[in-house]
């Protein structure tokens, strides 16, 4: 959910534009009592403004649209991020549309102005040097900030790379400088800020996976810093254990094994319950996800109760074998 | 364009690689350079914990001319860290929700 404050429909308030992974973006109008809904953007024709992959809120489905592309064609990309950018230098905000999947970029144009917009509902791709922007191991956000101190606006992004498990290389952010002039942008080849990295570690040393980036003075020296959202990921290191604790241990794991196999019956039945009673109906449809919560509910005790033992004895076994671990938190990279 | 923007561009086409985050490091090419990473506080808590991929961005949501953390996530939901007014070391408050005009916590849209 990268984010931008910024005045966008130039009322002397400021509001809040982001994108969600509904595959639209967002934006809360401020006031002066504060900020409002949120609603979806829309363009000129008064469809939701996309890349092309959504969630249809209506049918409860995803659906993968074409409408928005150069070619028409659905490209199965999820706009997750939005930033306004006055792309011409006319005065009035143009969108830019960052793809979760291939990390591509996107500008809509808006045809209007700032108080009345009518943003194209067309994407254009956005270059990086001679090549379509493309950030590696998935976008998480660009961001837009003067990097060089050139005066004109750089784009900084996150990738996320390796999202589960301790090990696999995590993500990283990278650059785009702006070499052109204002109405004629024309953004870089993209270049390493933070390299990505080997998870694996003994500790929390660095955000791995899901890096959202944004720049900033954080202490006042005069240049731009890094603060980075994401999750770190690593296992403590493991003592010695003594020979009553590893028979502990073994028992501990064989407990929670014949936990995780009840686990596996009742949720083998609700399926079968479910199944039976969403019979005809699609899998993706709201009416077969009600049909399924239906029939967990009838569980949903027994489920609880299963999860409650299997997490205790995780815990239990966590105290004497180091479990893997995943924690979001957000750094500070401090410009030296 | 002028000489120093000629510079740069030669210098921003040279430089592929700037930096090696975790290590401190510098690269070659004597980019720009950060310090070893270290979590953010707010309050006394780490800063985007329990979040589901925290999203931060600074602002000055109070106008005191310091920027405040504002942190998304994968929810939808969104928290504030004010700044606190002391120059050094930086310092923030605990989050709390972003209120919408109505009192209640701001919260955008998400499957």
């Amino acid at each position: 959910m990268g984010s931008q404050f910024v005045d966008f429909n130039a009322d002397g308030h400021l509001d809040y534009l982001t994108a969600t992974f509904d595959g639209s973006p967002h934006i809360s109008y401020g006031s002066t009592e504060g900020f409002g809904e949120p609603e979806r953007l829309k363009d000129a024709q008064g469809q939701r403004i996309l890349i092309s992959s959504i969630w249809n809120y209506e049918t409860g489905k995803h659906e993968n649209l074409g409408r928005s592309m150069p070619d028409g064609k659905p490209c199965r990309e999820r706009c997750i991020s939005a930033l306004a950018f006055d792309w011409e230098g006319d005065g009035d905000y143009d969108l830019l549309l960052g793809s979760y999947e291939n990390g591509h970029l996107y500008r809509q144009m808006n045809d209007g102005t700032n108080a009345e917009p009518r943003f194209s509902g067309r994407n254009i791709p956005v270059l990086a040097g001679d090549a379509p922007f493309a950030l590696p191991a998935k976008m998480t956000a660009p961001r837009l900030v003067d990097w060089d101190g050139d005066g004109d606006l750089d784009l900084i992004a996150g990738s996320f790379g390796s999202c589960w498990g301790p090990t696999g290389t995590g993500g990283g952010v990278y650059l785009s400088r702006n070499l052109g002039k204002k109405g004629q942008p024309v953004f870089g080849a993209l270049e390493t800020l933070i390299a990505p990295q080997p998870k694996g570690g003994t500790e929390p040393i660095r955000p791995d996976a899901g890096l959202y980036v944004d720049a900033v003075d954080y202490d006042g020296d005069g240049d731009l810093d890094l603060v980075v959202g994401g999750y770190s990921m690593w296992t403590p290191e493991a003592r010695p254990l003594t020979e009553e604790e590893q028979a502990t241990v073994a028992r501990l794991q064989k407990e929670r094994q014949a936990v995780q196999k009840q686990q596996a019956d009742v949720m083998a039945k609700v399926n079968a319950e479910a199944a039976k009673s969403a019979e005809g109906l699609e899998r993706t449809s709201k009416e077969y996800r009600q049909k399924r919560s239906e029939a967990y509910a009838k569980y949903r005790k027994q489920i609880s109760a299963i999860q409650k033992e299997s997490q205790r004895l995780a815990s239990q076994i966590g105290e004497l074998v180091p479990a893997p671990q995943r924690k979001s938190f957000v750094w500070l990279y401090e410009r030296l | 364009m002028n000489i120093a923007r000629l510079r740069r561009l030669a210098w921003a086409t040279a430089a592929s690689t700037i930096l090696l985050g975790s290590q401190g490091s510098a690269d070659e090419t004597g980019g720009v350079r950060f310090a070893a990473p270290e979590r953010i506080l707010a309050g006394d808590a780490f800063l985007g914990e329990e979040r589901l991929y925290p999203s931060p961005v600074l602002y000055d949501m109070d106008g005191d001319k310091l920027p405040d953390v504002v942190v998304g996530d994968l929810f939808g939901r969104v928290t504030v860290a004010h700044r606190s007014a002391a120059k050094s070391p930086v310092a923030f408050g605990a989050e709390k929700p972003l209120h919408d005009r109505d009192g209640k916590p701001l919260r955008f849209h998400n499957w």
